[in-house]
């Protein structure tokens, strides 16, 4: 069948499961940037023991590859509490694990580079730790950031299809199902390549111009 | 000098970066409305003890007592709440990026609820008056000059109403033509009455402004008096070496 065909056939089925992989990557993100944050934080705290839990979180998920924590997650842990995750449940628990380690190393650079001074003259005048922390050094810390988290969203949205084999029908899984049909599996692999290639491309495009965006009066 | 009010009490202060000891032993009393100039080589403690000053850096030792707040008692006291009354000045400005000139003297009135946003727009509105810059209020910081920041940045201090004022070489990164317009406005608030303690290495705004001069060498006090005394005669061999070296 040509290439043409072949769309034509499995263009919405394609489609629907790429909507899918987005919906998997945009909720494990905002997952990962709740526990990045709260991770980041404990990583810059002036104490002692917030500073280990954070690296001892960090260390752990990047020390185990992300297909590990999905089987960990999806097949490991119903066998031991009984309790049954679904596909979706379990894929956005083990990408915003995985994501999580990688976006508090990203929280914590960012915070880092922000200049000391813009603390210690938040604090002179009588605002909290946590108040400069929200209104001066994290606003400014997240624009530095953005280059980094969209790289991450990249990785997220490619990683997401580590979870085929937790049978998520997200697009690389959908691709599977389409080849045990039809058996076009050059061409189809190239259409799933062209997808996520366009897909990625935008979104690297949309996030560059938010980027030039927020840069405040510079 | 005996029936003024004690603004700062500092006693047998010592503060240590691990093993290396910055400051030994400083004693020094501040009263209300008088101007401290503290002036020393690189590297003598001056800007550790303005910063001990308002717990920005932790006291290892002695006693540093503000506005009647103990700063080394943990219990007594909310740090926030005595550096509400405690205005500092950086070297190198610190505005905060992110806001623009109004906004950052807004912040922290607004945030600490001492004033409603209209409130602190309005006193906003005044300092920047005061120090001439009122067409600069919705700019942001990396649009002004040195001289322009730093006046900002004082004004930012004033609008908590603050009885003191710490100044950390407010006019050392400053391009010499800018030196001037920073000194006014810190000249207009000691005429004012207004509490400060300036590290500075303008020589001729401490002969002109201060009520004392103090020299420390090696974090130590080596030699305090009128700005006369000091400057005009000083009787310690470092302070002689040290002025002429400057002058
Ligand atoms: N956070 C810090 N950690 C370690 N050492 C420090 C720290 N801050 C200052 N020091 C050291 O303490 C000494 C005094 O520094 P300080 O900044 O108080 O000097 P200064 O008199 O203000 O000098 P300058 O005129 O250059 O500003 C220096 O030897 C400096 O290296
Ligand atoms: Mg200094």
């Amino acid at each position: 069948m040509s290439f043409w065909g072949l769309i034509r056939e499995n263009g919405i089925y394609l489609t629907v499961a790429m909507g899918k992989t987005l919906e998997l990557t945009f909720l494990s993100l905002v997952f990962a940037a709740v526990i990045g944050l709260f991770f980041g934080l404990l990583n810059v705290s002036r104490y002692k023991a917030f500073n280990i839990i954070a690296n001892v979180y960090i260390d752990c998920i990047r020390g185990v590859p992300l297909i590990v924590l999905a089987f960990f997650v999806y097949f490991g842990v119903p066998m031991a509490t009984g309790v049954r995750l679904n596909a979706l449940v379990a894929g956005i628990i083990s990408l915003s694990m995985n994501a999580g380690a990688y976006m508090a190393e990203i929280v914590r650079a960012g915070i880092q580079s922000i200049d000391k001074g813009q603390m210690e003259a938040a604090r002179s005048l009588g605002l909290s730790y946590g108040t400069s922390m929200r209104k001066v050094v994290l606003p400014q810390a997240i624009r530095v950031m953005i280059p980094s988290i969209i790289n991450q969203f990249i990785i997220t949205l490619k990683d997401t299809s580590i979870l085929s084999v937790i049978g998520f029908p997200e697009l690389v899984k959908a691709g599977q199902i389409v080849i045990a049909r039809n058996f076009e599996t050059f061409k189809m692999w190239a259409i799933i390549a062209v997808m996520y290639l366009i897909v990625i491309t935008t979104l690297s495009k949309i996030a560059r111009a938010l980027e030039r965006k927020i840069s405040y009066g510079k | 000098m005996e029936n003024k009010n004690v603004k700062i009490s500092v006693k047998e202060l010592r503060k240590s970066f691990g093993h290396l000891e910055v400051l030994k032993g400083m004693n020094v009393e501040v009263c209300e409305g008088e101007v401290v100039c503290l002036i020393g080589p690189s590297g003598s403690g001056k800007s550790t003890f303005l910063r001990c000053l308002n717990a920005l850096e932790k006291i290892t030792a002695g006693s540093v007592i503000v506005d009647g707040y103990d700063l080394t008692d943990k219990k007594n006291h909310n740090i926030n709440k005595v550096r509400e009354n405690i205005g500092m000045v950086f070297q190198h400005f610190n505005l905060f990026a992110n806001l623009n000139v109004i906004q950052n003297i807004m912040l922290a009135p607004v945030e600490l609820k001492k004033m409603t946003k209209q409130e602190a727009h309005t006193r906003g509105m005044e300092l920047l008056e005061m120090v001439g810059l009122s067409e600069k209020a919705e700019v942001y910081p990396s649009k002004l000059s040195g001289g322009q920041k730093q006046r900002v940045a004082i004004a930012r201090a004033l609008a908590m109403n603050p009885d003191i004022m710490l100044f950390d070489e407010p006019t050392s990164a400053l391009d010499p033509e800018m030196v001037g317009e920073v000194l006014e406005v810190m000249q207009n608030l000691a005429k004012n009455g207004m509490t400060m303690v300036v590290v500075t290495h303008e020589m001729g705004f401490a002969r002109e402004v201060a009520s004392r001069v103090i020299f420390m060498d090696e974090g130590i006090i080596v030699e305090e008096g009128t700005p006369q005394e000091v400057l005009q005669n000083p009787k310690q061999p470092r302070t002689i070496d040290f002025l002429n070296k400057v002058l």
